[in-house]
């Protein structure tokens, strides 16, 4: 039993020792949830993997930080932030008003778009050469929607000449248009790609519209997540992100799993 | 929590646009529905294993299955099919009011059959007998003797499928159906106050139920006008 003690306060001590050892250079602890294939993700060998952890990679290669990734559940992960329990958020979150009143954001590094998606070749001439609609060619169209999502609401502002569907789940959107009830349907282009463009299902069909980022609905974007009152920390990570942005890194680490970008 | 006065003034309207879409899909699938129960009991009452045996599957398996699973299968199931997608009813499927449509037919279809069949058994043998004594044929006997009894045995019941027949309509809302629920939840999913939409919903939906029992209320009394009222 003694014998048992000495063991457990040596691992202890020997714990708390390590603990307290400066690294040899900063340690940045970040919060993700691990389980948010393909943004972040353990992958087939055990490794974190994706877009998100790509991203924490490049911007600590910049700015000479060593990483540390700690997995935590969604609902938790601002507590925990400010908790210190870790010093970033890389995990596809959301630039809101509402996070913003709690912690502070970087600029962005995931952008909050949406997009059509249609038959293959339509014909449709939808978007004029700037990429804004023309509400006149989408007069009579079916167009299917998630109800009450920011798609719908900027299918209502900009666009009232659209018949809009409204459905329930993301699922029932593709499985209508495959079916034919609808002509285009709008979502997220991310989510369109992983399940259904790049499925069986999806074959015959493509986007039909270029990204469509209007901040007054869609939002501002994903950015790295930080407590208040860290505006050095933050001023770094917006250059090393402005860096991976002009150097390509950020088209990289998407091309990974999309065939498109998805930053600003 | 504050109930939002305001909120429900508001939305009451809006509600109420919908309620064209409610009525068509009852009157609609009630009256098709009707004339499918009395197929269905026709075939029912023949006789004829033949006939009878699949009518009794059909209700067994539209009686025994959630109505919202039937709505689901045939709105999301057959145009899986391909041979569905080409055939001469895709126009019906292909819209969502033809789905709902199908589907509370069918459903109030075999609810309704087994409603008249108990009231064709109720109608008394003696006075089937009676007819047969004055000669009447068969099919005579079953239009002029057990057909108006019947109606009298089954309304009670019957009434009681339209009002649940009124409330199914709902489900349409499931299907991209924009009747009063279909709009009262996307009012919900805007506003975030299920409790002030969903009760005014409530109101309206119980105003509909009140008038159809009334007008069951008056066809009965006017069906038993040479009968002797019993309470």
């Amino acid at each position: 039993m003694r014998k048992l003690l000495a063991v457990m306060t040596a691992a202890v001590a020997v714990f708390a020792w390590s603990a307290q050892v400066p690294a040899s250079a900063e340690t940045l602890r970040v919060g993700m949830e691990c389980t948010y294939a393909p943004f972040n993700f353990k992958n087939a060998d055990g490794e974190l993997d994706g877009y998100d952890v790509d991203v924490a990679k490049g911007v600590a290669g910049l700015i000479g930080a060593d990483l540390e990734f700690v997995c935590q559940k969604w609902d938790g992960m601002i507590p925990a932030l400010l908790a210190n329990k870790f010093d970033l958020i890389i995990a596809s979150m959301s630039i809101t008003e509402k996070r913003l009143e709690k912690m502070d954001f970087s600029d962005t590094y995931r952008i909050s778009v949406g997009r059509l998606v249609g038959k293959k070749d339509s014909g449709w001439e939808l978007f004029d050469d700037a990429g804004k609609p023309i509400p006149a060619n989408f007069a009579g169209l079916k167009v299917g929607l998630e109800r009450a999502t920011t798609y719908s609401d900027w299918f209502e502002n900009e666009l009232p000449e659209a018949e809009v569907v409204l459905y329930d789940s993301n699922e029932a959107l593709y499985l209508d248009l495959v079916n034919g009830r609808t002509d285009m349907i709008m979502t997220n282009p991310m989510k369109a790609h992983l399940r259904f463009l790049s499925k069986e299902d999806g074959a015959g069909f493509e986007f039909v519209s270029p990204q469509i980022d209007e901040r007054k609905y869609f939002g501002i974007g994903v950015g790295i997540g930080l407590r208040k009152g860290n505006d050095e920390l933050k001023a770094r990570l917006n250059a090393a992100l402005k860096t991976l942005t002009e150097d390509g890194s950020l088209e990289q680490y998407a091309l990974k799993y999309f065939p498109f970008a998805i930053h600003q | 929590m504050i109930f939002d006065i305001a909120l429900i003034i508001d939305s009451i309207p809006k509600m109420l646009m919908g309620i064209g879409l409610t009525l068509q899909l009852l009157f609609l699938s009630g009256a098709l529905g009707l004339a499918l129960a009395i197929i269905l009991l026709l075939m029912r009452i023949s006789g004829r294993w033949y006939l009878a045996v699949p009518t009794m599957v059909y209700i067994y398996v539209f009686r025994g299955t959630p109505i919202l699973v039937q709505i689901f299968i045939i709105y999301y199931g057959l145009p899986q099919l391909d041979f569905v997608r080409e055939s001469i009813f895709w126009p019906i499927l292909r819209e969502p009011f033809g789905c709902a449509i199908v589907a509370l037919t069918l459903n109030t279809g075999a609810y309704v059959s087994e409603i008249l069949r108990g009231g064709v058994l109720g109608v008394d043998r003696g006075l089937k007998e009676a007819g047969a004594a004055l000669g009447l044929s068969a099919p005579h006997r079953f239009i002029y003797i057990t057909t108006p009894i019947a109606i009298r045995l089954a309304l009670p019941a019957y009434s009681n499928d339209v009002v649940s027949l009124m409330k199914s309509t709902a489900l349409a809302s499931t299907i991209t159906l924009l009747d009063m629920m279909g709009i009262a939840r996307t009012i919900v999913a805007e506003t975030y106050a299920p409790y002030e939409i969903f009760i005014s919903l409530m109101v309206i939906y119980l105003i509909l139920t009140w008038f159809i029992q009334r007008t069951f209320g008056w066809i009965e009394k006017r069906m038993s006008r040479h009968v002797k009222s019993e309470v």
